[in-house]
């Protein structure tokens, strides 16, 4: 029992003072991190990869003819990073920021405004070697309420109500016993 | 001058309660994590209390399950005022890869009024200090959003989107 | 079938007692035996090949097929571990109909999943003894079951709070004890009702699926195979990598995608370093819990610099979105070997100085020999795995009896103990610690070159079926997919180890004291994030008394103290 208390005191008083100095000094995070992710538009060329491979798509793309508006919602980005990985024009990339607290959600709404018809850099738009990430499987997630699955292209239906039904909120009750 | 003192000197004991609301459990080990040597968040006096009752601070972890969000809100209104809701990891702050499924709310502010979010999925031990930080008002905010318009001089662009607000728009 | 599998022994034994399976019985992946039986046939082989053969009941897989063949399929997997060989019996029944005969009675590990299988999909499970609602919330509408394909994943369902769950009666003269929703020892909000007579535990019930969250629907209906790995891993925070390795080798087994060795070595590495790390989080969490913060604090410290390590090597703590259909997506460079190797030796060093010293500390044995017994008997029926299983005698390690990634290449030893209590489910974990740190260690050093990603050309097959069991730090992650049309699973089920285990607390509960209840919850491994609030209702007097978690924790810390 002494044996033992005497082992962990060594433990402790052997590891020293280790805690870091953080928020008085930056604490800089590995090369290979992914934070919060950041775009060109000059580069990007609308493509949708990085939308069709987005887990909790995060990226959306609203097509309007002209010009097409992508939409970041990075309050439910996961940084899984595939954008990135599928970027062809690497347009977009993980950043090392990772102080992305805020008190106010919109700050975690970035948007892009691409000017599509002078692309003219077409024969290259996002080619990819896995199967599974090609175009087919685009466009999926995020069809309204009771729509057909579908392929192919689909008008955007008005959001989903994610407001709390009222009856969620119950009085709380006591337990029953017999 | 007696307030601007008051809030000096209790601006920093953050006593919080810590609550997983249908996490993966990532950021709740994140959260004990600064409790432990590396980060110690108790030097800024802030520690893990056993009841809402006793906080000052709410921490909700999880995206927020239907199953769950009676009793967030009864947690809610059992913490005293004035209290801060802290939003931890993407889970909490928009619901992340099931913001949308049928047993999902989608975040911790479907249910209750979050002062700070803090994104990350986990977010780093430094992310939730800078956080906690940022809830007290010691630190400025970092992150903003971007906005980035790449279009032709003299291209009308508010009158083209506002062209195609009755088109149905299709998204990608 | 090939010649080896014929001439397994458990199907001697079952074609003795069932001559005509032998016809239906189609090995399309190796290791995995498919059987399409009749309706009354299934429950029967059920209970023969797991009460007869010794066979291990995985998990039902309930699915709605109906726009494929117009009828349910119902599949239960069960596992030969000592004969690496996975038995899948299934079985179509009619879309007006969708009864089977329950095994539960037989097969008490069944019940779960016969109760998830009507809650999800509606399946009647007939003759089940407690045959309440599961995984749906308390005020989800009836009669609708979700995974279904004509609801949508995204439909929001009607409140009806009248539909909550009965609870269970206690028994006569008991008190009753609610821990819960928001409790620290389980990786989820969950509720337990405990019937107390005295200080001893005398019953429980138990209600979770607090964190259901549409992880089987959105799978199946939404994303494609390169997008679930991630929600796959989003599962756990602390087995991520365990969850996205079970799927992707599922697929992978399924149509049959020659993974290149790098990949699956690199696979192997980061699945031992997440073990590492996990275990040393449980052993300081249990020191928490019994009052014995110098362990929480000493291994979380131990621990730190190997989660630096993870964001090192694949850029984020937990969470590594390492794992594709076909491959990895990092490679892990000779930088980061180096890197790894010196962590470990490290950790290594200083998990021997606590290990020395917990081994002879008599007061922590105190606490934890002798608590939360789970006999070997017990622990086989109710289909534990992982350290719960292993601490009671019963050697199952999927990495040894379903070798998947590269560990048929790694040589692992099992580590058994049979003191069915908690302390052996710790000394299970000490060790395997070291062992994985050997294991880390030989993958480096045994680690091929070349290409860490297959190539995939066109869609993938549909109607295959793969299956894969990871060995997690806490058990069994078992993982079925079906695959289907357009490059998306027509099916995933998934089976997390903690949903065996956690069926196997009420019988390691009962008996022991409240105040060892939270180690006996704690020793199998769940999360200890939330705090709990105890509340308990003495009959007598019908006054209510709320203990806090300072409170609980205190009864504990008494009985340390003596």
């Amino acid at each position: 029992m002494f044996k033992a208390k005497l082992k962990e005191a060594i433990i402790c008083f052997g590891a020293g003072r280790v805690t870091l100095k953080y928020p008085f000094e930056p604490s800089p995070v590995p090369p290979k991190f992914r934070g919060k992710i950041e775009f060109d538009a000059r580069k990007c060329i609308a493509c949708g990869g990085c939308a069709n491979v987005c887990p909790p798509r995060c990226i959306v793309i609203e097509d309007m003819g002209e010009v097409a508006k992508i939409t970041f919602n990075l309050d439910r980005c996961i940084q899984c990073a595939r954008c990135y990985e599928v970027c062809p024009e690497k347009a977009i990339w993980p950043t090392d920021e990772f102080e992305t607290a805020t008190p106010d959600k919109s700050d975690l709404t970035s948007e892009m405004i691409v000017w599509m018809s002078s692309c003219q850099r077409c024969g290259r738009c996002f080619e990819t070697d896995n199967a599974i990430d090609k175009f087919e499987s685009k466009r999926w997630r995020g069809r309204g309420p009771g729509e057909a699955n579908k392929h192919g292209i689909f008008p955007v239906k008005p959001p989903i109500d994610f407001t709390l039904p009222g009856s969620l909120v119950r009085e709380p009750e006591g337990e029953q016993v017999q | 001058m007696i307030s601007d003192l008051c809030k000096k000197m209790l601006s920093k004991s953050l006593w919080l309660f810590h609550t997983n609301c249908g996490a993966c459990n990532g950021c709740d080990i994140e959260v004990i994590d600064v409790l432990t040597p590396y980060y110690d968040v108790e030097r800024f006096g802030m520690k893990l209390v056993g009841s809402p009752r006793h906080a000052d601070a709410l921490v909700i972890t999880g995206s927020v399950s239907r199953q769950v969000a009676p009793a967030l809100k009864r947690l809610y209104e059992a913490t005293p005022d004035p209290k801060v809701v802290i939003a931890v990891g993407t889970c909490a702050v928009g619901g992340n890869i099931w913001f949308d499924t049928y047993n999902i709310l989608g975040g911790a502010d479907k249910v209750v009024p979050v002062t700070v979010y803090i994104p990350g999925c986990p977010p780093r031990p430094e992310a939730i200090i800078y956080g906690a930080a940022l809830a007290l008002g010691m630190v400025p905010k970092k992150v903003k959003p971007q906005r980035e318009q790449h279009v032709p001089r003299g291209f009308d662009l508010d009158a083209y989107i506002a062209r195609w607000q009755d088109t149905p728009v299709v998204t990608r | 079938m090939s010649p080896e599998t014929l001439q397994k022994k458990f199907l001697k034994g079952l074609t003795e007692q069932f001559p005509d399976i032998l016809g239906k019985l189609r090995e399309y992946v190796p290791g995995q035996l498919i059987a399409v039986l009749s309706r009354d046939e299934l429950p029967k082989v059920t209970k023969y090949a797991v009460n007869q053969l010794g066979a291990r009941f995985v998990i039902t897989v309930a699915t709605d097929q109906r726009d494929k063949t117009g009828d349910f399929g119902i599949s239960y997997i069960l596992a030969f571990d000592e004969e690496k060989q996975f038995l899948v019996l299934h079985s179509n029944l009619p879309a007006d109909d969708p009864r089977i005969e329950s095994v539960t009675p037989d097969v008490p590990a069944a019940n779960w999943a016969e109760r998830e299988a009507y809650d999800m999909v509606g399946i009647v499970p007939e003759g089940h003894p407690d045959p309440r609602r599961l995984v749906l919330p308390d005020d989800f509408p009836a009669g609708i079951h979700p995974l279904r394909k004509e609801y949508e994943y995204n439909t929001r369902f009607p409140s009806e709070p009248q539909n909550a769950p009965p609870r269970m009666p206690p028994p006569e003269g008991s008190t009753v004890v609610p821990l819960g929703p928001f409790y620290p020892t389980l990786e989820e909000p969950a509720y337990f009702r405990l019937f107390l007579d005295g200080e001893r535990v005398v019953g429980s019930d138990y209600r979770g699926f607090y964190n259901h969250r549409a992880v089987e629907k959105l799978g199946d209906s939404e994303l494609n195979y390169n997008q679930v790995p991630f929600v796959a891993q989003q599962i756990c925070g602390i087995c991520g990598q365990v969850h996205s390795c079970a799927y992707v080798e599922a697929v992978e087994r399924a149509c049959e995608i020659e993974t290149p060795m790098r990949a699956k070595y690199i696979r192997t590495i980061l699945l031992e370093l997440e073990r590492i790390h996990s275990h040393l989080l449980w052993v300081g969490l249990a020191g928490h819990i019994i009052a014995f913060d110098t362990v929480l604090m000493q291994l979380w410290r131990i621990r730190e610099p190997v989660m630096w390590l993870m964001e090192r090597v694949t850029g984020n703590r937990k969470h590594y979105s390492s794992n594709l259909v076909g491959g990895v997506r990092f490679d892990i460079t000779l930088e980061a070997a180096e890197d790894i190797r010196r962590v470990l030796d490290k950790v290594e060093e200083e998990f021997k100085a606590v290990v020395d010293a917990v081994l002879i500390d008599t007061s922590l044995m105190a606490r934890l020999k002798d608590v939360g017994i789970l006999t070997e008997e017990n622990a086989r029926a109710l289909g534990a795995v992982g350290p719960t299983a292993r601490g009671s005698n019963v050697a199952i390690d999927c990495r040894v009896d379903h070798p998947y990634a590269a560990y048929d290449q790694l040589d692992v030893q099992k580590q058994v103990q049979d003191g069915c209590d908690c302390w052996a489910r710790t000394l299970v974990r000490l060790y395997e610690v070291f062992e994985s740190i050997r294991l880390v260690r030989k993958a480096l050093d045994q680690m091929p070159g070349g290409p860490i990603m297959a190539k995939i050309d066109g869609s993938l097959p549909a109607d295959r079926i793969g299956l894969c069991s990871v060995e997690a730090a806490r058990g069994e992650s078992h993982h079925y997919v079906r695959t289907g049309d357009n490059n998306r699973p027509y099916r995933w089920r998934l089976r997390a180890p903690t949903y065996p285990n956690l069926q196997a607390v009420g019988c390691m509960i009962q008996g022991v004291n409240l105040a060892d209840v939270p180690i006996c919850i704690g020793s199998y491994d769940p999360c200890f994030s939330c705090t709990e609030r105890v509340e308990t209702l003495d009959v007598n007097t019908n006054e209510i008394r709320v203990y806090t978690r300072e409170e609980l924790q205190e009864l504990s810390r008494r009985k340390t103290l003596g």
